[in-house]
């Protein structure tokens, strides 16, 4: 059906007249199973075909698009689209879509044991990892655990001639284990994504999550001021998300919602930070052969040793500065007007072991997880996030867990001095692959 | 909703009883959702979605399954049952589900329309929005605005093998702005909207170029203040503040699927004091301001619900199937952002009860505290297990000599729920909910819109992050 659809999408923009035209169709298979700690509660599973088109008249641009439940649906959705392209006003800043459309070559992102799925294989990792919890410390449950597989083929085609499909598998495993000791209780959660599970190891991501809730029981806040803090990769990965990645795309810089603007060649990290961007990382969960738009996606330096030398860009963006797009074309959905983000952001690994770096700290916090990083504000660079589970450590000793207190700070200050030093052990989180950070001060809100 | 989806959502439901489900639970959906954009006096975009399916949910031997599609035809529905029944038969000797009964329902339920925002000339809507965001970017020290006018229409039937037969109608409208001001090295953001219930007659009766300048003047003086100095302060939380509070930190631990697997700090509590005696919150599905859920996504009425009475913790939110783990009735509170996902507990319209004091009492006999400001607020997060919460608050005042003073910026605040309930001494009289077609309440993937609000509060101890 997904050719059906682009079949008869791209006649119908043929015959309205457009100046361009653009369909882009996704077929998503997906199945859900959940459990509680109960064990396995249910299983969801559909199949979603959508469809986006974007059509251009002059400099006036649309785009349009939705779930299908048949062929002949296009239909409304490319004269609703005309209808509405001929009353805008022009875009000045528009110059036109992708005119050559390409795929790179991207290993691992078919995982076969998802596309062909054996319901019943996750149905028992899902039954596991509720029961597993309790052998790895008999405090422990797991209060709820959750697989999520999908199938998702897409294609592109424009006005410009170019075609371009590619398939894809995704998975994300998730787990929340609470630990209860006396009168008190802690909870921590654990998570795998990628494109395959040739990574994911249940025991592993069990085990972490109950050394996790052990770790935070029992915390208290510790007093209001400047400490040096260690921020796990899950951490330092969330600040990336939250504050950096956003300033690095081409459209906030443009319109002057990123502290980075005019920083090109500038140094705005410690010397010890370089950032690059890889949407053709073999089985990451954000490599694929192309980006929303149907540009080739390639690996890019954004951040060089401390220096800014470069940002992310989709087409429209790009052409805004006369250059190419970095195949970082991003949307949620089929419908939605592209924008640039990340593909896969890998962070090159330091030198120090972790546990050199804890003996170090004489007054320091060593952050696991945080809640809240995401409200950060990426337009003035404010950090701000809520620790959720952390060690309190003095003169090289962990001393207690910490948690509800609120770190704070400038990031383009606390990451700019060269005291900065990152871990030699990276993780893979999703989009991610990090090491740990050190910080040597930020501001801590706690008692008094 | 057209005949021919009744007439699906029948054929699924008979085909699904016929071949052995226990029970079956049919949904159906057509929603429309249309945003304007314009982003520093150009049209960013102009984008229109459409999410139309059935869903069908079987219940065999107590193994439940949940199939999804969106190819709305006889084969396409036929599928997905035999799909869900072959699903829900695999886990059957996993786990047993069961689900509380309830009254056979026939109603329908659709929101006053005079002026369908579908039918309004595009031309017109880009044009209030340009106009708005081009005169935004003329200001001095403005550096950057975001403007969008949203409506949405979200058609849902529900229909059950116990006798549900459900539908409705909602439409929202609204407009939001964000302006980035500049002062020094200093950048600043500052975002309000306004969602009305009902057409784009809301629309054209509010004048927006006045409701745009004052964001854009906040955002100027914002950036050029303060931020907070970290630390524990006597604090007047705002209606909006309130009802994020409210709605992050207490509703989510409030939901009862968390509290069945002993993910929620309130769990064992019912008939304790959770709260200061001032306090009482109510989950309610349809109320002024909020957004309307008559009837949840499992065909319940959705009436109000007191989650807590003066301080004490009465009830859970609860759907059929927690309802019946927690031995109780459902709430009325089992919902889903679309057909692609099945129903969890959430909230509807999650609000505090307000009391007999004035604005101006709360503020008396604080000689330094912080007016917490809900304006703008980017949002929040909690951690239900143990309380934690924290909030990213819009611009807001350093208290002074029981007045409102000093603006400052980068407010965040954040503590443990039960303590800070614990520690409100003051509630005033001036209720007020909202809803939001630009957001919702994001949980295990699913966003779904719902009213929050409140009174304003004092509180005697919030923790306040800052440089």
């Amino acid at each position: 059906m997904i050719y059906d659809i682009l079949e008869r999408s791209l006649k119908l923009c043929s015959r309205y007249g457009f100046n361009e035209f653009e369909v882009y169709v996704v077929d998503n298979v997906s199945t859900e199973v959940l459990g509680s700690d109960k064990g396995v509660e249910r299983v969801v599973s559909g199949e979603e075909f959508l469809v986006g088109v974007r059509v251009v008249m002059g400099r006036r641009v649309c785009v349009y698009g939705g779930m299908v439940s048949r062929v002949e649906d296009v239909d409304v959705l490319v004269s609703s689209a005309s209808k509405i392209v001929k009353t805008l006003p022009e875009d000045r800043e528009w110059v036109s879509l992708p005119k050559k459309l390409g795929s790179s070559v991207v290993e691992d992102v078919v995982d076969v044991g998802i596309k062909d799925l054996d319901l019943g294989r996750y149905v028992e990792l899902v039954n596991y990892m509720v029961r597993k919890s309790g052998d790895v410390d008999r405090r422990a449950f797991t209060t709820d655990a959750n697989i999520y597989l999908s199938y998702v083929r897409r294609v592109i085609a424009n006005s410009y001639g170019g075609v371009v499909e590619d398939e894809k598998t995704k998975a994300s495993v998730s787990v929340n284990v609470k630990v209860v000791d006396g009168g008190d209780e802690s909870g921590y959660s654990e998570s795998y994504s990628g494109s395959n599970l040739s990574r994911f190891n249940p025991d592993e991501l069990i085990t972490k999550a109950v050394e996790g809730a052990v770790r935070g029981l029992r915390s208290k806040r510790v007093t209001t001021g400047t400490y040096e803090v260690v921020l796990m990769p899950r951490v330092f990965t969330s600040l990336i998300n939250s504050l950096i990645a956003p300033a690095l795309c081409a459209d906030q810089v443009q319109k002057g919602r990123s502290p980075l603007k005019g920083m090109l060649g500038l140094k705005v990290f410690s010397e010890n930070i370089t950032v690059v961007d890889d949407g053709t990382y073999p089985g990451m969960l954000g490599s694929r052969c192309f980006d929303d738009e149907g540009i080739p996606t390639k690996r890019k330096v954004l951040i060089d040793k401390g220096v800014l030398v470069g940002y992310l860009y989709d087409t429209y963006t790009a052409n805004i500065e006369s250059r190419e797009s970095t195949g970082n074309a991003f949307r949620p959905t089929p419908h939605v007007t592209p924008k640039p983000w990340i593909s896969n952001i890998l962070v090159d690994r330091g030198s120090y072991e972790l546990d050199m770096l804890v003996r170090e700290l004489r007054n320091g916090l060593v952050v696991y997880d945080v809640i809240g990083m995401w409200l950060s504000n990426p337009v003035s660079g404010l950090l701000n996030a809520t620790v959720a589970n952390a060690v309190y450590v003095e003169g090289g000793e962990v001393k207690h867990p910490v948690k509800g207190v609120v770190i704070t700070g400038d990031v383009y200050e606390l990451l700019k001095t060269d005291e900065v030093v990152l871990t030699s052990n990276k993780e893979v989180l999703g989009r991610y692959e990090v090491p740990a950070i050190y910080i040597p001060k930020i501001s801590v809100a706690g008692e008094g | 909703m057209t005949t021919t989806y009744e007439e699906l959502a029948s054929l699924a439901l008979e085909e699904a009883l016929k071949r052995g489900a226990d029970h079956v639970l049919v949904r159906v959906q057509e929603k429309w959702y249309e945003s304007i954009t314009y982003d520093c006096g150009v049209l960013k975009s102009y984008s229109v979605g459409r999410v139309t399916g059935l869903g069908v949910k079987v219940l065999v031997s107590g193994g439940v399954g949940y199939v999804y599609t969106t190819s709305l035809n006889r084969e396409g529905v036929l599928r997905s049952v035999e799909k869900a029944l072959s699903i829900a038969r695999s886990l059957n000797t996993y786990t047993k589900v069961g689900y509380v009964s309830i009254k056979p329902v026939k109603d329908s339920f659709k929101v006053s329309v005079r002026v369908d925002p579908y039918d309004v000339d595009p031309e017109v809507k880009v044009g209030l929005v340009k106009e708005v965001n081009t005169s935004s970017m003329r200001k001095d020290g403005i550096k950057s605005v975001i403007t969008r006018l949203a409506y949405e229409v979200d058609k849902r039937y529900v229909t059950s093998s116990d006798g549900v037969s459900v539908e409705s109608e909602v439409t929202l409208v609204g407009f939001s702005h964000t302006a980035v001001a500049k002062y020094g090295m200093v950048s600043e953001r500052v975002s309000n909207s306004k969602t009305f219930v009902g057409g784009y007659e809301f629309i054209v009766s509010h004048d927006w170029l006045t409701f745009t300048d004052e964001v854009d003047t906040l955002a100027i003086k914002v950036s050029q203040a303060k931020t907070p100095t970290p630390g524990t302060y006597v604090a007047v939380l705002d209606n909006e503040a309130v009802g994020l509070l409210v709605h992050e930190a207490f509703g989510h631990a409030s939901e009862g699927d968390l509290v069945i697997t002993g993910s929620s700090v309130l769990r064992g509590l019912v008939g304790g004091r959770v709260a200061s005696e001032l306090i009482s919150i109510v989950d309610e599905g349809v109320v002024d301001g909020g957004y309307p859920v008559p009837y949840d996504d499992e065909g319940v009425s959705k009436g109000r619900t007191v989650v807590v009475n003066e301080g004490v913790l009465n009830e859970f939110l609860s759907s059929r199937y927690v309802g019946s783990r927690l031995g109780r009735g459902s709430t009325g509170n089992a919902r889903v952002q679309d057909i692609t996902y099945d129903s969890i507990v959430r909230q509807t319209n999650y609000y505090v009860m307000p009391r007999d004091l004035s604005v101006d009492e709360l503020f008396e006999g604080v000689s330094y505290g912080i007016y917490v400001v809900g304006r703008g607020a980017s949002g929040g997060e909690v951690d239900p297990s143990i309380g934690t919460y924290t909030f990213s608050i819009g611009p807001s005042y350093i208290i002074k000599n029981s007045e409102p003073t000093e603006l400052v910026r980068g407010v965040v605040v954040s503590g443990n729920i039960l303590e800070t309930l614990m520690s409100v001494d003051a509630v005033a009289k001036d209720l007020k909910v909202i809803t939001n077609v630009f957001g919702g309440c994001g949980k295990d993937g699913q966003t779904v819109r719902v009213g929050f609000g409140g009174p304003h509060i004092r509180v005697r101890k919030l923790v306040v992050g800052g440089l």
